[in-house]
């Protein structure tokens, strides 16, 4: 299996949550011994490229803040932007956990060559118990949006192509949202405006029949 | 048609309704508490009209049965 890379920023509340759930996909990867993993300062750019360029992981997992045009690092140094160093991406399938990246740099790296990027465009909300904040991997409430987050990595792991593993994910977010509604004592009712936020700018740009390998 | 403010009362409202200690993250934000959510409301700044955006996104498409799409 070609290698995974996997960047994993961590300096505020939503960079732990995302990181120590992006720990679990890490962990998943490295029972085939493949995990490429940037946790906290090795999330720079330098890095990053050097791994892209020096590995050639066909599978890229970023985690972290973002903008339409770009996903960052630790510190929210840009990683990637579209116009500066999107071709990096070339012949890789990405999935970005950040805010809006799936708008311009989404369909920027598959002009370059990237073949699927999964993401999100506009936004991610992420809610978490605020008593959970240092057992980030534990939290009930976090879980109802990383859960189906890493559905994305964990069916492209399995072998399915990224259509499949959006419907996973796609899937996993609509349990939750019809789970909660459906709950008359569920105090994570107050989730769902975010979960179908979360839902409804989650897409694919590129080739959808295309499968890690 | 709500006007402006109604529509800012009724967010202030679902938002009182959540129970406390629930930490929300948007848009680049360090996790934003119900107290805070709402101030960013009542100053209409951009992640106040975000969260208003959110809401109304969510009781439209309840409204047009939209929400598992």
């Amino acid at each position: 299996m070609s290698k995974v890379l996997i960047t994993r920023p961590e300096f505020d509340y939503p960079t732990r949550y995302i990181s120590a759930w992006a720990k679990k996909i890490v962990e998943l990867v490295n029972k085939k011994g493949n995990a490429l993993d940037l946790p906290r300062e090795k999330s720079n750019r330098k890095l990053v490229e050097s791994m892209l360029k020096k590995h050639n992981p066909s599978l890229v997992f970023f985690n972290g803040h973002g903008g339409k045009d770009c996903v960052m690092g630790q510190d929210n140094e840009v990683l990637v932007k579209a116009g500066q160093n999107e071709a990096m991406l070339t012949d890789k399938i990405v999935y970005s956990l950040s805010c809006g990246s799936a708008a311009i740099l989404g369909p920027a790296s598959v002009n370059s060559g990237a073949r699927a990027y999964i993401g999100y465009k506009r936004d991610f909300a992420l809610m978490y118990d605020e008593n959970k904040r240092t057992r980030c991997h534990e939290d009930k409430l976090a879980e109802l949006f990383l859960g189906p987050s890493n559905q994305v990595m964990v069916s492209l792991l399995k072998g399915h192509t990224v259509h499949e593993a959006h419907i996973s994910a796609k899937n996993s977010f609509k349990k939750n949202i019809r789970k909660l509604l459906t709950s008359t004592s569920s105090p994570h009712s107050v989730c769902v405006p975010y979960l179908l936020w979360d839902l409804q700018a989650f897409i694919v740009v590129g080739d959808s029949a295309a499968k890690y390998n | 048609m709500a006007d402006e403010n109604d529509i800012k009362e009724l967010v202030i409202a679902r938002i009182k309704a959540a129970p406390e200690g629930v930490g929300v993250s948007f848009g680049g934000q360090d996790g934003l508490s119900k107290d805070e959510l709402i101030k960013h409301i009542e100053a209409n700044d951009e992640i106040g009209r975000k969260i208003i955006e959110v809401q109304m996104n969510f009781l439209t498409s309840l409204k047009e049965g939209r929400l598992y799409e």
